[in-house]
């Protein structure tokens, strides 16, 4: 028989600690505090820019092993490059790095071995990321970037759609 | 007067395998007046820092490897060597799906935060975990904070019991 849930009562000694009425951080967020938050992140964007540039990189030349038989590993980078992307962009204001990123992602995920036709669906990927980091492309874009997420969002069904089923990326 | 959380009295272990990633987190919790932030890149690196030392607060990527976020988790909630088992944890993730978010609600995530976040949500979720505590749950096959966020007083049975 199972035996009966146990409640623990909120532990609060983080709280005792921590939580005080002269020194800190406004528990109410300021706009002061956003702001100079957000400095932070805006000091790291070129950072952040550089690193996505340097995966760039990387990805393209994977992309020229893919033709080598056992693809798995390529793949691999593949998965975690463009997973790094898609967390990345939007932290740093480059919210279409991630949509191109995550639907990249999406297309590698549980992929075992990619023919030649995904290989142009990742090559694709790959220059439109490049594109927007040249153009400097921040925030969503407008129509026509709308329309190049939409047009990868549809490959991705379609290939899914013809996918046996996932390994990984649940 | 209002309330305010002083950070420097907090220690927070960060545990990504991005570099750049830990280092953005360490800065904005700097900027909050933290002080006493290690980081790890791997799941093995994060328990032997938390067993030395252990951390008010962790924040992880559930993607690592070669063992995820959901292992650290786990391990915290449930090992025997776990320092302590009510650690408050906040997923700090790319993989930001529905799977993802229910299978670390399951495994004893105090909050999680999808990649690409914002400092407001980041900030958020700290004052979750500091100022607003959550009862936990010792369960036959869970153990972790309270999954029902509203607390609601009920009557009837207990639904968590398997005695129904």
């Amino acid at each position: 028989m199972s035996r009966r849930a146990q409640i623990i009562p909120p532990r609060v000694e983080l709280m005792r600690k921590a939580i005080n009425a002269t020194k800190g951080i406004d528990l109410k967020l300021t706009p002061e505090t956003v702001h100079q938050m957000e400095q932070v992140v805006h000091r790291s964007r070129d950072k952040f820019v550089n690193d996505i540039a340097a995966r760039l990189a990387v990805m393209r030349g994977s992309l020229e092993r893919l033709d080598a038989p056992g693809q798995r590993p390529v793949l691999d980078e593949l998965y975690q490059h463009s997973l790094a992307i898609k967390g990345a962009g939007g932290t740093i204001g480059f919210d279409l790095l991630t949509l191109i990123g995550k639907s990249l992602n999406d297309f590698v995920a549980g992929q075992t071995r990619l023919d030649k036709r995904q290989v142009a669906v990742v090559s694709l990927h790959i220059d439109a990321l490049y594109t927007v980091l040249a153009n400097n492309v921040s925030g969503p874009g407008g129509a026509v970037e709308a329309a190049v997420i939409e047009a990868f969002d549809e490959v991705n069904e379609r290939f899914k759609m013809a996918r046996p089923s996932d390994s990984r990326g649940t | 007067m209002p309330e305010k959380i002083d950070f420097s009295t907090i220690s927070f272990l960060i545990v990504d395998s991005n570099p750049l990633s830990i280092e953005l987190v360490r800065d904005i919790l700097g900027m909050l007046g933290a002080t006493a932030t290690r980081s790890a890149m791997t799941v093995d690196r994060a328990r032997k820092m938390l067993r030395r030392d252990p951390a008010d607060i962790v924040i992880t990527e559930h993607h690592l490897e070669p063992e995820d976020g959901l292992v650290l988790i786990d391990w915290i909630r449930n090992a025997a060597e776990s320092p302590d088992r009510m650690t408050p944890v906040i997923m700090l993730t790319a993989n930001s799906e529905q799977s993802y978010v229910t299978q670390a609600r399951d495994i004893g995530v105090t909050e999680f935060l999808a990649k690409p976040f914002n400092v407001e949500s980041l900030y958020r979720r700290l004052v979750s975990v500091i100022a607003r505590p959550r009862s936990f749950v010792n369960a036959e096959d869970y153990f972790g904070p309270d999954r029902r966020r509203r607390q609601v007083l009920r009557g009837g049975t207990d639904r968590r019991s398997g005695e129904r």
